[in-house]
Protein backbone atom coordinates (compact mmCIF):
# COMPACT_ATOMS: atom_id res chain seq x y z
CA UNK A 1 0.00 0.00 0.00
CA UNK A 2 2.80 2.53 0.75
CA UNK A 3 4.43 1.49 -2.64
CA UNK A 4 1.60 2.46 -4.15
CA UNK A 5 0.72 5.84 -2.02
CA UNK A 6 4.52 6.37 -3.41
CA UNK A 7 3.48 5.94 -7.30
CA UNK A 8 0.22 7.97 -6.77
CA UNK A 9 2.41 10.84 -5.34
CA UNK A 10 5.00 10.67 -7.77
CA UNK A 11 2.62 10.32 -11.26
CA UNK A 12 0.42 13.47 -9.81
CA UNK A 13 3.98 15.78 -9.02
CA UNK A 14 5.08 14.69 -12.42
CA UNK A 15 1.80 15.49 -14.34
CA UNK A 16 2.21 18.95 -12.23
CA UNK A 17 5.78 19.56 -13.41
CA UNK A 18 4.50 18.76 -16.98
CA UNK A 19 1.84 21.24 -16.55
CA UNK A 20 4.35 24.03 -15.65
CA UNK A 21 6.82 23.54 -17.77
CA UNK A 22 3.91 23.51 -21.20
CA UNK A 23 2.51 26.93 -19.71
CA UNK A 24 6.44 28.17 -19.86
CA UNK A 25 5.93 27.51 -23.51
CA UNK A 26 2.84 29.04 -24.10
CA UNK A 27 4.31 32.52 -24.88
CA UNK A 28 6.84 31.66 -27.03
CA UNK A 29 4.12 29.77 -29.47
CA UNK A 30 2.31 32.75 -30.20
CA UNK A 31 6.06 33.86 -32.09
CA UNK A 32 5.71 30.77 -33.55
CA UNK A 33 2.52 30.28 -35.17
CA UNK A 34 2.99 33.47 -36.85
CA UNK A 35 6.12 32.16 -38.60
CA UNK A 36 4.08 28.83 -40.14
CA UNK A 37 5.01 28.53 -43.64
CA UNK A 38 1.73 28.27 -46.26
CA UNK A 39 2.26 25.39 -49.07
CA UNK A 40 5.59 23.20 -48.89
CA UNK A 41 6.60 22.48 -52.00
CA UNK A 42 8.41 25.24 -54.84
CA UNK A 43 5.39 26.41 -56.34
CA UNK A 44 5.84 29.52 -59.53
CA UNK A 45 2.64 31.59 -60.45
CA UNK A 46 2.22 30.92 -63.99
CA UNK A 47 -0.95 33.02 -65.43
CA UNK A 48 -3.41 35.45 -62.90
CA UNK A 49 -6.96 36.26 -63.56
CA UNK A 50 -8.66 38.93 -61.26
CA UNK A 51 -8.28 37.60 -57.36
CA UNK A 52 -7.26 34.11 -59.39
CA UNK A 53 -3.83 32.24 -59.28
CA UNK A 54 -2.65 29.59 -61.25
CA UNK A 55 0.44 27.85 -59.11
CA UNK A 56 2.74 25.42 -61.16
CA UNK A 57 5.16 23.24 -58.66
CA UNK A 58 8.13 22.57 -61.08
CA UNK A 59 10.78 19.43 -61.02
CA UNK A 60 14.24 19.24 -61.68
CA UNK A 61 13.79 16.73 -64.32
CA UNK A 62 10.89 16.82 -66.49
CA UNK A 63 7.53 15.39 -65.97
CA UNK A 64 6.68 11.61 -66.27
CA UNK A 65 3.51 11.92 -67.94
CA UNK A 66 1.96 13.69 -70.55
CA UNK A 67 -0.94 14.75 -69.33
CA UNK A 68 -1.39 17.83 -66.94
CA UNK A 69 -2.86 17.82 -63.58
CA UNK A 70 -4.77 19.78 -62.02
CA UNK A 71 -6.05 20.91 -58.44
CA UNK A 72 -9.10 22.51 -58.35
CA UNK A 73 -9.95 23.32 -54.33
CA UNK A 74 -13.28 24.91 -52.39
CA UNK A 75 -13.78 28.57 -52.71
CA UNK A 76 -14.55 28.77 -49.00
CA UNK A 77 -10.54 27.98 -47.42
CA UNK A 78 -7.18 28.82 -49.41
CA UNK A 79 -5.82 25.40 -51.27
CA UNK A 80 -2.47 25.33 -49.03
CA UNK A 81 -4.38 22.50 -46.86
CA UNK A 82 -3.11 20.23 -49.98
CA UNK A 83 0.01 20.93 -49.57
CA UNK A 84 0.57 21.53 -45.80
CA UNK A 85 4.03 19.75 -44.86
CA UNK A 86 6.85 17.99 -46.96
CA UNK A 87 5.63 14.99 -45.01
CA UNK A 88 1.62 15.96 -45.57
CA UNK A 89 1.04 17.17 -48.94
CA UNK A 90 -1.45 15.40 -51.51
CA UNK A 91 0.52 17.75 -54.18
CA UNK A 92 3.58 16.48 -53.14
CA UNK A 93 2.87 12.99 -53.94
CA UNK A 94 1.56 13.95 -57.27
CA UNK A 95 4.51 15.89 -58.18
CA UNK A 96 7.05 13.11 -56.95
CA UNK A 97 4.99 10.32 -59.06
CA UNK A 98 6.31 12.55 -62.12
CA UNK A 99 2.48 14.39 -62.91
CA UNK A 100 3.34 18.35 -63.92
CA UNK A 101 1.07 19.92 -61.28
CA UNK A 102 -0.98 23.26 -61.57
CA UNK A 103 -3.09 24.41 -58.43
CA UNK A 104 -5.74 26.86 -58.54
CA UNK A 105 -6.01 29.65 -55.91
CA UNK A 106 -9.07 30.91 -55.71
CA UNK A 107 -8.39 34.58 -54.06
CA UNK A 108 -10.49 36.03 -51.22
CA UNK A 109 -12.98 37.69 -53.48
CA UNK A 110 -13.39 41.35 -52.83
CA UNK A 111 -17.46 43.18 -52.90
CA UNK A 112 -17.19 43.92 -56.16
CA UNK A 113 -17.35 39.77 -56.88
CA UNK A 114 -20.52 39.47 -55.29
CA UNK A 115 -22.44 38.91 -58.46
CA UNK A 116 -19.45 36.00 -60.14
CA UNK A 117 -21.99 33.20 -60.66
CA UNK A 118 -21.06 29.50 -60.89
CA UNK A 119 -21.14 30.03 -64.27
CA UNK A 120 -18.10 32.28 -64.40
CA UNK A 121 -16.14 30.31 -62.55
CA UNK A 122 -16.86 27.14 -64.04
CA UNK A 123 -17.03 28.46 -67.54
CA UNK A 124 -15.16 31.04 -67.47
CA UNK A 125 -12.43 31.00 -64.77
CA UNK A 126 -12.13 27.21 -64.62
CA UNK A 127 -12.21 27.05 -68.60
CA UNK A 128 -10.07 29.71 -69.21
CA UNK A 129 -7.02 27.69 -66.71
CA UNK A 130 -7.56 24.35 -68.48
CA UNK A 131 -7.40 26.04 -71.92
CA UNK A 132 -4.00 27.93 -70.38
CA UNK A 133 -2.47 24.96 -69.40
CA UNK A 134 -3.21 22.55 -72.34
CA UNK A 135 -1.53 25.60 -74.24
CA UNK A 136 1.60 25.74 -71.76
CA UNK A 137 2.29 21.90 -71.55
CA UNK A 138 1.21 21.11 -75.13
CA UNK A 139 -1.19 18.52 -74.69
CA UNK A 140 -4.46 18.39 -75.71
CA UNK A 141 -6.11 17.38 -72.67
CA UNK A 142 -5.59 17.67 -68.71
CA UNK A 143 -6.13 15.66 -65.39
CA UNK A 144 -8.67 17.40 -62.81
CA UNK A 145 -8.73 16.57 -58.86
CA UNK A 146 -11.74 18.27 -57.25
CA UNK A 147 -11.48 18.75 -53.53
CA UNK A 148 -15.00 19.54 -51.55
CA UNK A 149 -16.54 22.35 -52.92
CA UNK A 150 -14.10 22.47 -55.84
CA UNK A 151 -14.68 18.84 -56.56
CA UNK A 152 -18.24 19.21 -57.21
CA UNK A 153 -17.30 21.98 -59.66
CA UNK A 154 -15.06 20.09 -61.63
CA UNK A 155 -17.69 17.71 -62.04
CA UNK A 156 -20.09 20.44 -63.46
CA UNK A 157 -16.88 21.34 -65.11
CA UNK A 158 -16.59 17.88 -66.45
CA UNK A 159 -19.88 17.54 -67.80
CA UNK A 160 -20.39 20.51 -69.37
CA UNK A 161 -16.80 20.74 -71.06
CA UNK A 162 -16.17 16.78 -72.15
CA UNK A 163 -13.44 17.23 -74.23
CA UNK A 164 -10.36 18.55 -72.71
CA UNK A 165 -10.75 16.55 -69.20
CA UNK A 166 -9.08 12.96 -69.50
CA UNK A 167 -9.66 11.59 -65.71
CA UNK A 168 -11.41 13.28 -63.20
CA UNK A 169 -10.69 12.49 -59.68
CA UNK A 170 -12.98 13.79 -56.71
CA UNK A 171 -12.25 14.24 -53.29
CA UNK A 172 -15.22 14.43 -50.83
CA UNK A 173 -17.37 16.13 -52.96
CA UNK A 174 -20.76 16.92 -52.37
CA UNK A 175 -22.88 15.27 -55.69
CA UNK A 176 -25.96 14.03 -53.78
CA UNK A 177 -27.48 16.61 -51.27
CA UNK A 178 -30.90 14.79 -50.16
CA UNK A 179 -29.17 13.29 -46.99
CA UNK A 180 -29.56 14.61 -43.69
CA UNK A 181 -26.48 12.78 -42.18
CA UNK A 182 -24.87 16.10 -42.31
CA UNK A 183 -25.43 19.41 -39.80
CA UNK A 184 -25.04 21.81 -43.09
CA UNK A 185 -27.72 19.88 -45.30
CA UNK A 186 -30.01 19.65 -41.86
CA UNK A 187 -29.49 24.36 -41.48
CA UNK A 188 -30.04 24.86 -45.20
CA UNK A 189 -32.92 23.63 -45.37
CA UNK A 190 -35.41 25.93 -47.60
CA UNK A 191 -37.59 26.13 -44.25
CA UNK A 192 -34.98 27.36 -41.60
CA UNK A 193 -32.50 29.63 -43.72
CA UNK A 194 -33.65 32.11 -46.12
CA UNK A 195 -30.44 32.55 -48.40
CA UNK A 196 -31.99 35.25 -50.53
CA UNK A 197 -32.44 37.61 -47.74
CA UNK A 198 -29.04 36.68 -46.94
CA UNK A 199 -27.27 37.25 -49.49
CA UNK A 200 -29.37 40.21 -50.39
CA UNK A 201 -28.47 41.73 -46.93
CA UNK A 202 -24.67 40.45 -46.52
CA UNK A 203 -23.52 40.65 -50.51
CA UNK A 204 -20.69 38.17 -50.39
CA UNK A 205 -20.90 35.24 -47.52
CA UNK A 206 -18.59 36.40 -45.02
CA UNK A 207 -15.88 34.43 -43.89
CA UNK A 208 -16.72 34.66 -40.29
CA UNK A 209 -20.00 33.35 -40.95
CA UNK A 210 -18.52 30.17 -42.61
CA UNK A 211 -15.94 29.43 -40.04
CA UNK A 212 -18.62 30.09 -37.09
CA UNK A 213 -20.90 27.36 -39.13
CA UNK A 214 -17.79 24.68 -39.50
CA UNK A 215 -17.06 25.16 -35.18
CA UNK A 216 -20.22 24.24 -34.85
CA UNK A 217 -20.12 21.38 -36.40
CA UNK A 218 -18.48 19.50 -33.88
CA UNK A 219 -18.56 22.01 -30.88
CA UNK A 220 -17.05 19.87 -28.17
CA UNK A 221 -14.87 19.12 -29.84
CA UNK A 222 -13.37 21.90 -31.95
CA UNK A 223 -13.81 24.44 -28.40
CA UNK A 224 -12.92 21.98 -25.74
CA UNK A 225 -10.88 19.06 -26.08
CA UNK A 226 -8.96 21.10 -28.93
CA UNK A 227 -7.19 23.34 -26.69
CA UNK A 228 -7.11 20.75 -24.26
CA UNK A 229 -4.97 18.75 -26.46
CA UNK A 230 -2.93 21.46 -27.27
CA UNK A 231 -1.99 21.92 -23.93
CA UNK A 232 -0.93 18.52 -22.95
CA UNK A 233 1.01 18.45 -26.31
CA UNK A 234 2.67 21.86 -25.76
CA UNK A 235 5.86 19.82 -24.94
CA UNK A 236 6.12 17.70 -28.13
CA UNK A 237 7.75 19.95 -30.69
CA UNK A 238 6.70 17.84 -33.68
CA UNK A 239 2.80 17.89 -32.52
CA UNK A 240 2.79 21.93 -32.19
CA UNK A 241 4.04 21.78 -35.21
CA UNK A 242 1.04 20.38 -36.94
CA UNK A 243 -1.27 22.05 -34.41
CA UNK A 244 -0.39 25.14 -35.79
CA UNK A 245 0.09 24.49 -39.20
CA UNK A 246 -3.18 22.82 -39.03
CA UNK A 247 -4.61 26.05 -37.17
CA UNK A 248 -3.20 28.72 -39.29
CA UNK A 249 -5.17 27.14 -42.26
CA UNK A 250 -8.42 26.26 -40.39
CA UNK A 251 -8.37 30.20 -39.65
CA UNK A 252 -7.66 31.53 -42.99
CA UNK A 253 -11.13 31.43 -44.18
CA UNK A 254 -12.15 33.49 -47.21
CA UNK A 255 -15.66 34.85 -48.08
CA UNK A 256 -17.76 33.54 -51.07
CA UNK A 257 -18.75 35.45 -53.54
CA UNK A 258 -22.43 36.30 -52.50
CA UNK A 259 -24.06 34.52 -56.20
CA UNK A 260 -22.32 31.58 -56.08
CA UNK A 261 -22.90 30.73 -52.26
CA UNK A 262 -27.07 31.62 -53.15
CA UNK A 263 -26.80 29.30 -56.24
CA UNK A 264 -24.54 26.64 -54.36
CA UNK A 265 -27.38 26.44 -51.10
CA UNK A 266 -30.22 26.96 -52.81
CA UNK A 267 -29.44 24.67 -56.10
CA UNK A 268 -27.97 21.70 -54.18
CA UNK A 269 -28.60 22.06 -50.52
CA UNK A 270 -32.33 22.83 -50.78
CA UNK A 271 -33.16 21.40 -54.34
CA UNK A 272 -30.41 19.20 -55.52
CA UNK A 273 -30.60 19.59 -58.45
CA UNK A 274 -26.89 18.04 -59.66
CA UNK A 275 -28.48 14.28 -59.24
CA UNK A 276 -31.45 15.04 -61.35
CA UNK A 277 -29.30 16.44 -63.94
CA UNK A 278 -31.11 19.73 -64.12
CA UNK A 279 -28.52 22.13 -62.49
CA UNK A 280 -27.99 25.44 -64.28
CA UNK A 281 -25.14 26.87 -64.44
CA UNK A 282 -25.55 30.11 -66.47
CA UNK A 283 -27.05 29.11 -69.57
CA UNK A 284 -26.48 25.40 -69.34
CA UNK A 285 -27.67 22.81 -67.20
CA UNK A 286 -25.73 20.15 -66.31
CA UNK A 287 -25.91 16.33 -66.78
CA UNK A 288 -23.86 14.31 -65.33
CA UNK A 289 -24.22 11.55 -67.55
CA UNK A 290 -22.46 13.31 -69.99
CA UNK A 291 -19.10 12.45 -67.96
CA UNK A 292 -17.50 9.95 -70.03
CA UNK A 293 -13.63 9.68 -68.74
CA UNK A 294 -11.95 7.75 -66.36
CA UNK A 295 -13.32 8.64 -62.97
CA UNK A 296 -11.50 8.02 -59.38
CA UNK A 297 -13.98 9.35 -55.85
CA UNK A 298 -12.45 9.13 -52.80
CA UNK A 299 -14.72 9.16 -49.79
CA UNK A 300 -13.34 9.91 -46.38
CA UNK A 301 -16.03 7.81 -43.68
CA UNK A 302 -15.59 10.32 -40.95
CA UNK A 303 -16.41 12.84 -42.61
CA UNK A 304 -18.75 15.57 -40.97
CA UNK A 305 -18.53 18.30 -43.60
CA UNK A 306 -19.60 16.05 -47.06
CA UNK A 307 -20.53 12.49 -45.25
CA UNK A 308 -19.90 9.57 -47.94
CA UNK A 309 -23.49 9.11 -48.56
CA UNK A 310 -23.17 12.69 -50.11
CA UNK A 311 -20.02 11.80 -52.56
CA UNK A 312 -21.21 8.01 -53.17
CA UNK A 313 -23.91 8.57 -56.15
CA UNK A 314 -21.51 10.22 -58.35
CA UNK A 315 -20.23 6.78 -59.78
CA UNK A 316 -23.59 5.29 -60.57
CA UNK A 317 -24.80 9.00 -62.30
CA UNK A 318 -21.72 9.00 -64.78
CA UNK A 319 -21.57 7.13 -68.20
CA UNK A 320 -17.93 6.59 -67.39
CA UNK A 321 -17.32 2.71 -67.64
CA UNK A 322 -13.95 3.37 -65.73
CA UNK A 323 -15.15 4.37 -62.48
CA UNK A 324 -13.57 3.50 -59.16
CA UNK A 325 -14.19 4.65 -55.21
CA UNK A 326 -12.15 4.44 -52.56
CA UNK A 327 -13.55 4.88 -48.71
CA UNK A 328 -10.73 6.43 -46.96
CA UNK A 329 -11.12 5.53 -42.55
CA UNK A 330 -10.50 9.81 -42.17
CA UNK A 331 -12.74 12.74 -41.63
CA UNK A 332 -12.54 15.67 -44.41
CA UNK A 333 -9.57 17.08 -43.72
CA UNK A 334 -7.89 14.08 -42.80
CA UNK A 335 -8.31 12.96 -46.40
CA UNK A 336 -5.73 15.07 -47.31
CA UNK A 337 -3.46 16.08 -44.62
CA UNK A 338 -3.66 12.52 -42.16
CA UNK A 339 -0.92 10.40 -42.14
CA UNK A 340 -2.96 7.35 -42.40
CA UNK A 341 -4.19 9.00 -45.90
CA UNK A 342 -0.85 9.95 -46.93
CA UNK A 343 0.98 6.24 -46.85
CA UNK A 344 -2.70 4.48 -48.01
CA UNK A 345 -4.91 6.66 -50.18
CA UNK A 346 -2.39 8.96 -51.95
CA UNK A 347 -0.23 6.27 -53.34
CA UNK A 348 -3.24 4.47 -54.93
CA UNK A 349 -4.50 7.53 -55.70
CA UNK A 350 -1.44 8.81 -57.54
CA UNK A 351 -0.83 5.03 -58.86
CA UNK A 352 -4.72 5.25 -60.66
CA UNK A 353 -3.92 8.21 -62.58
CA UNK A 354 -0.33 6.90 -63.50
CA UNK A 355 -2.39 3.89 -65.17
CA UNK A 356 -4.42 5.97 -67.02
CA UNK A 357 -2.07 8.55 -68.58
CA UNK A 358 0.04 8.62 -71.27
CA UNK A 359 3.48 8.63 -70.60
CA UNK A 360 5.61 12.07 -71.74
CA UNK A 361 8.13 11.83 -74.67
CA UNK B 1 -42.38 26.77 -32.78
CA UNK B 2 -43.33 24.42 -35.66
CA UNK B 3 -45.46 21.70 -35.87
CA UNK B 4 -42.55 19.03 -35.51
CA UNK B 5 -41.39 20.78 -31.80
CA UNK B 6 -45.20 21.20 -30.81
CA UNK B 7 -45.26 17.08 -30.81
CA UNK B 8 -45.13 16.06 -27.36
CA UNK B 9 -44.35 12.70 -28.35
CA UNK B 10 -41.49 13.61 -30.71
CA UNK B 11 -39.82 15.66 -27.52
CA UNK B 12 -40.45 12.68 -25.18
CA UNK B 13 -38.39 10.43 -27.60
CA UNK B 14 -35.95 13.76 -28.22
CA UNK B 15 -35.69 13.69 -24.04
CA UNK B 16 -35.27 9.85 -24.01
CA UNK B 17 -32.18 9.37 -26.32
CA UNK B 18 -30.34 12.49 -24.21
CA UNK B 19 -31.44 10.43 -21.04
CA UNK B 20 -30.22 7.61 -23.04
CA UNK B 21 -26.50 8.96 -23.82
CA UNK B 22 -25.71 10.10 -20.56
CA UNK B 23 -27.06 7.02 -18.53
CA UNK B 24 -24.50 4.94 -20.93
CA UNK B 25 -21.99 7.62 -20.58
CA UNK B 26 -22.58 7.36 -16.77
CA UNK B 27 -22.58 3.57 -16.80
CA UNK B 28 -19.14 3.60 -18.73
CA UNK B 29 -17.63 5.27 -16.15
CA UNK B 30 -18.90 3.50 -13.25
CA UNK B 31 -17.90 0.49 -14.97
CA UNK B 32 -14.30 2.30 -15.64
CA UNK B 33 -14.46 3.41 -11.78
CA UNK B 34 -15.06 -0.88 -10.74
CA UNK B 35 -12.21 -1.77 -13.20
CA UNK B 36 -10.49 0.42 -11.65
CA UNK B 37 -6.32 -0.92 -10.89
CA UNK B 38 -4.17 0.85 -8.70
CA UNK B 39 -1.59 0.64 -10.79
CA UNK B 40 -2.33 2.91 -13.09
CA UNK B 41 -1.65 6.96 -12.17
CA UNK B 42 -4.26 9.15 -10.95
CA UNK B 43 -3.83 11.57 -14.51
CA UNK B 44 -4.24 8.55 -16.92
CA UNK B 45 -7.41 7.64 -14.56
CA UNK B 46 -8.94 10.68 -15.00
CA UNK B 47 -7.93 11.48 -18.75
CA UNK B 48 -9.98 8.12 -19.20
CA UNK B 49 -13.01 9.80 -17.54
CA UNK B 50 -12.83 13.14 -19.29
CA UNK B 51 -12.93 11.22 -22.50
CA UNK B 52 -16.26 9.59 -20.94
CA UNK B 53 -17.91 12.93 -20.64
CA UNK B 54 -16.20 14.79 -23.75
CA UNK B 55 -18.21 11.81 -25.79
CA UNK B 56 -21.74 12.14 -23.98
CA UNK B 57 -21.05 15.28 -24.42
CA UNK B 58 -20.21 15.79 -27.84
CA UNK B 59 -23.13 13.10 -28.63
CA UNK B 60 -25.87 15.35 -26.51
CA UNK B 61 -24.40 18.40 -28.11
CA UNK B 62 -24.82 16.82 -32.07
CA UNK B 63 -28.67 15.85 -31.11
CA UNK B 64 -29.07 19.41 -29.65
CA UNK B 65 -27.79 20.75 -33.54
CA UNK B 66 -30.09 18.45 -34.78
CA UNK B 67 -33.36 18.84 -32.62
CA UNK B 68 -36.35 21.38 -34.10
CA UNK B 69 -35.44 23.64 -30.98
CA UNK B 70 -32.28 24.36 -32.19
CA UNK B 71 -32.99 24.95 -36.00
CA UNK B 72 -36.07 27.48 -35.05
CA UNK B 73 -33.66 29.18 -32.81
CA UNK B 74 -31.37 29.28 -35.63
CA UNK B 75 -33.84 30.83 -37.91
CA UNK B 76 -34.75 33.43 -35.89
CA UNK B 77 -31.35 34.77 -34.98
CA UNK B 78 -30.57 34.61 -38.77
CA UNK B 79 -33.42 36.40 -39.51
CA UNK B 80 -32.11 39.15 -36.86
CA UNK B 81 -29.14 39.20 -38.24
CA UNK B 82 -30.19 40.07 -41.36
CA UNK B 83 -33.01 42.38 -40.47
CA UNK B 84 -29.95 44.18 -38.72
CA UNK B 85 -27.84 44.40 -41.60
CA UNK B 86 -30.70 45.71 -43.81
CA UNK B 87 -31.63 48.21 -41.64
CA UNK B 88 -27.74 49.38 -40.90
CA UNK B 89 -27.42 49.20 -44.98
CA UNK B 90 -30.54 51.59 -45.72
CA UNK B 91 -28.96 54.08 -42.63
CA UNK B 92 -25.63 54.13 -44.20
CA UNK B 93 -27.25 54.71 -47.75
CA UNK B 94 -29.48 57.39 -46.89
CA UNK B 95 -26.70 59.14 -45.08
CA UNK B 96 -24.52 58.58 -47.95
CA UNK B 97 -27.35 59.85 -50.19
CA UNK B 98 -27.82 63.11 -47.92
CA UNK B 99 -24.04 64.16 -48.54
CA UNK B 100 -23.91 63.97 -52.15
CA UNK B 101 -22.25 60.51 -51.47
CA UNK B 102 -22.15 56.94 -53.45
CA UNK B 103 -23.49 54.12 -51.51
CA UNK B 104 -22.70 50.61 -51.77
CA UNK B 105 -26.41 50.49 -53.29
CA UNK B 106 -25.06 52.72 -56.07
CA UNK B 107 -21.65 50.44 -56.78
CA UNK B 108 -24.09 47.15 -57.10
CA UNK B 109 -26.30 48.63 -59.43
CA UNK B 110 -23.22 49.49 -61.60
CA UNK B 111 -22.12 46.19 -61.25
CA UNK B 112 -25.24 44.83 -62.23
CA UNK B 113 -25.54 47.02 -64.98
CA UNK B 114 -22.07 46.11 -66.44
CA UNK B 115 -22.59 41.87 -66.13
CA UNK B 116 -25.68 42.45 -68.02
CA UNK B 117 -23.94 44.53 -70.38
CA UNK B 118 -21.00 41.80 -70.75
CA UNK B 119 -23.85 39.11 -70.74
CA UNK B 120 -25.37 41.00 -73.86
CA UNK B 121 -22.08 41.48 -75.55
CA UNK B 122 -21.01 37.96 -74.58
CA UNK B 123 -24.26 36.09 -76.08
CA UNK B 124 -23.48 38.83 -79.47
CA UNK B 125 -19.85 37.24 -79.79
CA UNK B 126 -21.44 33.59 -79.68
CA UNK B 127 -23.70 34.64 -82.11
CA UNK B 128 -21.84 36.10 -84.63
CA UNK B 129 -18.93 32.85 -84.28
CA UNK B 130 -21.56 30.97 -84.73
CA UNK B 131 -22.39 32.52 -88.29
CA UNK B 132 -19.08 32.72 -89.03
CA UNK B 133 -18.66 29.29 -88.02
CA UNK B 134 -21.60 28.27 -90.27
CA UNK B 135 -20.39 30.18 -93.44
CA UNK B 136 -16.85 28.63 -93.18
CA UNK B 137 -18.46 25.16 -93.18
CA UNK B 138 -20.11 26.42 -95.99
CA UNK B 139 -23.42 24.95 -94.37
CA UNK B 140 -26.69 26.67 -93.74
CA UNK B 141 -27.41 27.09 -90.12
CA UNK B 142 -24.11 25.53 -88.72
CA UNK B 143 -23.61 24.43 -85.39
CA UNK B 144 -23.01 26.81 -82.89
CA UNK B 145 -19.60 26.94 -81.00
CA UNK B 146 -19.44 26.37 -77.68
CA UNK B 147 -20.03 29.02 -75.44
CA UNK B 148 -17.68 32.00 -75.57
CA UNK B 149 -14.81 31.93 -72.68
CA UNK B 150 -15.33 34.86 -70.26
CA UNK B 151 -12.38 36.95 -69.81
CA UNK B 152 -12.74 39.12 -67.02
CA UNK B 153 -9.60 41.13 -67.49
Amino acid sequence: MGDQWTKWQESVINETAANAKRLARLPSLLQRAQRVKKGATPSEVVYELDHIKLLHYPTQSPPKFATPLIFVFALVNRPYILDLKPDRSVVNHFVRHGFDTYLVDWGAPSHADRFLTLDDYINGYLANIVDFVRERTDAPRVNILGYCMGGTMSAMFTALHRDPVKNLILLAAGIDFSTRDGLLNLWTRAEYFDVDRFVDAFGNCPAEFLQSSFLLLKPVQNLIEKPISFFEKADDDEAIDDFLTMETWLNDNIPVAGEVYREFVKYLYQQNLLVQNKMPVGKHIVDLRKITCPVLNIMAKADDLVPCVQSMPFNDLVSSKDRHAIIAPAGHIGLAVGSKAQREVWPQACDWLAKRSNAAR
Amino acid sequence: MNDESDDPKQTAEQWAAFQKIWTDSFAKMMQLGFSYSPEAAPPEFLRQIRTGIFQALSQSWDQFLRSPQFMEGMKQWMEQAVSFRKMSNDFFTKVRHETQGTAQKDVDAVLVALQQLETRVLNRVEELAAEVDALKTGRKGGTPKKKKRRNRN
